[in-house]
């Protein structure tokens, strides 16, 4: 941004000394009139020079002028001007054009070019008398000045400028004095001037070069952007039928910022990086990152390095929610071959990959990466805040590898090793709590349920019960301690701390637990209130996206439906279960839930091989499921065939090596043994299932991610 | 937690920015009078002058010394309760609806919203009765935009540059099909009125507090903006060890973590609008400049930890700006005269 308090002074950068002076032919020393003004004596200075190129008295003032102004005597040009009658000067001018214009009446007439070499001295005359003000601070004043310029080149060139028109040297101050007014407005404090002459430089006629226009363009961009004046919308007069017209700054901002990226990309302007980082800025802070993304991609290639650019891209596509488009851009970025240890990439390709337990190895072998390779060109601080950050993203990556393992001894090694990692990363900010609340997951899902208890506690703590879903861990953990009526307590506590269209997933929650507690009539009513918040929130929202805490607090339709068929389904209602169902699936309509709670029903109707077929559906849908296994091996071994018996036994061992604590595998798997007759294993699987305490939540605990 | 320590930084000049509103009318004057008459029994130090000056409420929001002292009383640890005088005073003031008392108020909102969300997500639940007073004025401020909007979200249309605009060079007029495709933008959601702060909502009332205090920023005072990144950096809560050996859990007592606050996007972008301000603005300020960069800086930082993409996109970009903009490199003055050897008329 061009700030001319930041320029520096004019004597330093004044490294070209004044050695002549011309005029009409003739040439005279500067050192000479140099000599004379040092003195004191400005009237000689004058007429020596009137004498010596033969001028007019104010054409040797404005000389003397911008020699004192380049020779840096900034007070001595001022007073040097301030004897010249401008105003005079410019109103002859005008005259001038006005008789043209009516003599010839020819609209595109232009003044003829002895006119325009006195215009050209006098505007310049009057340019540096602003430069002159604002140097010494005067911006006030300077900018009255250097408005008088544009005045008096607007009526004097009523069409506009065209590009023949006019000589270079009058091009070029009036073309400085459209980039300084708004300069001085800014400086002098008046904010809505600035504006208005911003809007005169870019709609007005001055034939701009395309770099002065460009950097007017987004001087005003920023301005726009930060200086926290709203502008009023431009005037009608500028507007094209049918245009776009911005309506408030950040349109305003962002329309001619995407506009420079536009020129540069047609060859207009060159690349100036910063441009490109305001537009980040801007579309970032509306959320609008994916906009950006695809101004990216449009950029030419050799302006951004092509890591830099996915990395960026990355960003954007994240911030849009498509993680998937950015792993596949941060795989890309990541490649041996490019630059495989930019560790924000590597962070953000290990913490999408942690949300996937299919991409969770790969997740962990970023995140290693990230936490042993040196950050470049960062402090020590953020060297230990990055590892910090790559540990933590470690455990996540690997708690979710350990979900998708096929054997319990690996399981249980990478559980462990996610404690440790969220540990170690705990111990290295002691202050992030959601460190807390990740360990409190972990511990939950591994079911060290006091642990966990503590953790979700001490973490509605520290964020002052600010996070809806540290509510739920800690009604969850209550849930699967079998604390009912504890955890109805919490759900209620926090429906109390959440606004009414946040309440969706807790009131999900709250009508699990009266399902739990055996209180089927007041599950329904608060099922039927949730269903009725769905839907009013679908009428008033409609499709605009909102970006709070309510985007994932919202509750699909289709799980009240489920949870409805499920709680129906324990009543034996089995006419109101099909309904349910019917609406369920219209919703969704491949679920392995809805399956198993349809077999339950035909099962209950005595319909056993349709019910096996679904609950085997639904088993062959999600494989891991262990309450979709015991359904289809509890059923099995009800049937009298033999065969099935074995079968039975099979798929029990299965879903005790994906959860060996399951009470009710266990339990299923001592019946098959007993009722074939081995009766010390029957036992003993008894016993194990007697040990085991009932230790699930009323739903999973990764519900509330 | 935040001490009470008067800031020194609160105790520079002050500058006041060109935006001057004009002169009340005499009812509003006497209203105004009256204000100060009740602050100057909380707040002892108020200069009898300020009573008399021609515009009191344009002095007070701009006297350092004043305000000064109203910041370190809103800083005690005792402070934002149900029964402060203080806080009933911004209460009563931002009510009297007077724009330039309420202006007062909104100037003070960086250290009643810092120390707000730093004691709550420390002082976990129990914070509830102690944080009323502060409260009560955070709720006036979100009614107040809450009324100013209807209620309505915030959109902003992302223009789509292959039809004409007001800005493109060729004038010509659009063709038949100027079915143009705006990509609406949510700037800020709907708002629902609320009569008390739950939990869950707190740093929406902050954030929409804070979208109030953008709005009006360009009146604001330097000293107010000061504060307000000296909050930021401490919710940002990125703890700067200085020295290395450091064995985490001395850390942990340290000053580093105290005031981390949860960051949700609804503070954040509030947040980081005001900081593209302080940095960017129109009025150069280079201690402004420095403490904003620095906050933005933690927040940078923040944003990293919590993986919070779009965060990472703007603090960067912000951060990169900040530093090409006292590049000399990229100061250069194109509106100076080219400097010849030879003057010519």
């Amino acid at each position: 941004m061009v700030e001319s308090q930041c320029a520096e002074p004019s004597g330093n950068e004044d490294q070209i000394l004044v050695r002549e002076l011309c005029a009409n032919g003739a040439c005279m020393k500067a050192d000479e009139v140099e000599a004379k003004l040092d003195a004191g004596n400005i009237q000689e200075a004058e007429s020596s020079i009137r004498e010596g190129l033969s001028l007019s008295l104010e054409e040797a003032r404005a000389l003397i002028g911008r020699l004192e102004y380049q020779r840096g005597n900034i007070e001595g040009a001022l007073g040097v001007y301030d004897g010249i009658d401008l105003q005079a000067a410019t109103e002859r001018l005008q005259s001038l054009a006005d008789n043209n214009a009516a003599r010839k009446n020819r609209p595109r007439d232009s003044p003829t070019s002895g006119s325009q070499h006195a215009a050209s001295l006098v505007l310049e005359a009057i340019y540096l008398k602003s430069k002159s003000l604002q140097k010494l601070g005067r911006s006030y004043d300077a900018a009255q000045e250097c408005k008088s310029v544009l005045d008096a080149t607007e009526k004097i060139f009523q069409q506009g400028i065209s590009d023949v028109q006019v000589d270079n040297r009058l091009q070029d101050t009036v073309s400085q004095a459209v980039e300084l007014l708004p300069e001085l407005w800014k400086q002098a404090g008046y904010y809505p001037e600035a504006i208005s002459a911003y809007r005169r430089a870019l709609l007005s006629q001055w034939n701009l070069d395309n770099d002065c226009c460009a950097r007017i363009q987004k001087a005003f961009a920023v301005f726009l952007l930060h200086s926290g004046v709203e502008a009023a919308s431009p005037s009608l007069t500028s507007q094209v039928e049918g245009s776009y017209v911005p309506k408030n700054n950040l349109e305003e901002a962002v329309l001619l910022l995407l506009i420079l990226v536009r020129k540069y990309s047609l060859g207009k302007t060159k690349w100036d990086p910063s441009v490109m980082e305001h537009l980040s800025f801007a579309l970032s802070i509306c959320n609008q990152t994916c906009v950006l993304g695809k101004e990216l991609e449009e950029t030419l290639p050799g302006v951004l390095h092509r890591v830099e650019r996915w990395n960026t891209l990355a960003l954007c596509y994240s911030g849009a929610g498509q993680n998937r488009v950015a792993l596949n851009l941060l795989r890309k970025s990541l490649h041996k071959h490019e630059r495989p240890d930019h560790v924000v990439a590597l962070l953000l390709a290990a913490k999408i990959c942690s949300e996937d337990s299919h991409l969770a190895a790969e997740g962990v072998e970023y995140a290693q990466r990230a936490a042993t390779v040196k950050a470049q060109g960062s402090g020590a601080d953020d060297e230990q805040n990055l590892k910090g950050v790559a540990v933590h993203v470690l455990g996540l990556c690997l708690a979710k590898q350990a979900k998708a393992s096929s054997s319990d001894f690996e399981r249980s090694r990478l559980q462990a090793e996610a404690l440790k990692s969220l540990e170690i990363a705990a111990s290295l900010e002691p202050s992030n709590p959601d460190l807390v609340f990740d360990l409190g997951v972990q511990h939950a899902e591994q079911r060290n349920l006091s642990v966990a208890l503590r953790y979700a506690k001490k973490y509605i703590d520290a964020t002052g019960g600010s996070m809806s879903k540290g509510w739920r861990l800690l009604a969850l953990i209550l849930s699967a301690q079998q604390r009912f009526s504890e955890a109805a307590v919490v759900t209620d506590a926090a429906l109390d701390e959440t606004a009414k269209w946040e309440q969706g997933p807790l009131l999900r929650l709250k009508a699990k637990l009266k399902v739990a507690q055996s209180l089927p009539s007041e599950a329904i009513e608060t099922y039927s209130y949730l269903l009725a918040l769905i839907q009013a929130q679908r009428k008033s929202f409609g499709p605009v996206i909102s970006v709070s805490q309510a985007e994932d607090d919202k509750v699909n339709e289709y799980e009240v439906w489920h949870g409805l068929a499920d709680l129906y389904s324990r009543l034996s209602q089995w006419k109101d279960v099909e309904v349910c169902l019917g609406k369920a699936r219209e919703l969704k309509k491949y679920s392995p839930e809805l399956l198993q709670t349809e077999g339950m029903m035909l099962e209950a109707r005595g319909e056993l091989q349709a019910a096996l077929c679904s609950y085997v559906c639904g088993h062959l849908m999600e494989p891991t499921y262990v309450p979709g296994i015991i359904l289809v091996a509890a059923l099995l071994s009800k049937r009298e065939s033999e065969a099935s018996k074995p079968v039975a036994r099979s798929i029990l061992t299965d879903a005790l090596r994906l959860e060996p604590t399951n009470r009710k595998a266990w339990y299923y798997l001592g019946i098959v043994h007993r009722d074939d007759g081995r009766t010390a294993d029957a036992a003993d699987c008894f016993q194990a299932a007697s040990m085991l305490d009932e230790s699930d939540p009323i739903e999973s605990f990764t519900s509330i991610y | 937690m935040s001490d009470s320590s008067p800031d020194a930084a609160a105790s520079t000049s002050s500058s006041a920015t060109g935006v001057v509103p004009s002169h009340s009318p005499s009812s509003s004057l006497s209203k105004i009078q009256a204000s100060i008459q009740t602050l100057s029994a909380i707040v002892p130090s108020i200069p009898p002058s300020l009573l008399t000056s021609e515009n009191p409420a344009l002095y007070l929001l701009h006297d350092p010394d004043v305000s000064a002292t109203i910041s370190s009383l809103l800083r005690r640890p005792d402070s934002g309760s149900g029964d402060n005088n203080l806080c009933r005073w911004l209460y009563d003031t931002f009510q009297s609806t007077d724009p330039q008392l309420q202006l007062v108020v909104v100037r003070f909102l960086p250290v009643i919203a810092g120390s707000y969300l730093s004691r709550a997500a420390s002082s976990g639940l129990r914070a509830g009765k102690t944080l009323a007073g502060f409260e009560a004025v955070l709720l006036a401020l979100y009614a107040h935009e809450t009324t100013a909007r209807d209620g309505n979200s915030v959109t902003i249309n992302i223009p789509d540059i292959s039809h004409p605009s007001i800005y493109h060079e060729s004038k010509i007029p659009p063709s038949k099909n100027n079915a143009t495709v705006l990509n609406i933008a949510v700037m800020s959601p709907a708002l629902e009125p609320h009569g008390t702060v739950r939990s869950t909502r707190r740093g929406r009332i902050v954030g929409v507090a804070l979208e109030l205090y953008y709005s009006r920023i360009s009146q604001m005072p330097k000293d107010s903006k000061m504060e307000f990144c000296e909050f930021s950096e401490k919710w940002a809560g990125i703890s700067r060890p200085k020295s290395s050996g450091s064995d985490g859990k001395a850390r942990e007592e340290g000053e580093g973590g105290g005031g981390r606050i949860p960051l949700p996007w609804e503070v954040m972008q509030p947040a980081l609008r005001i900081l593209g301000h302080c940095i960017m603005g129109p009025s150069k300020d280079v201690q402004l400049y420095d403490a904003a960069c620095g906050a933005c800086r933690s927040f940078h930082a923040r944003a990293l930890q919590d993986m919070d993409a779009k965060a990472i996109l703007a603090t960067g970009s912000l951060l990169r700006v900040a530093e090409m903009s006292v590049d000399p490199k990229n100061n250069v003055d194109h509106t100076e005269i080219k400097f010849t050897e030879s003057i010519t008329v």
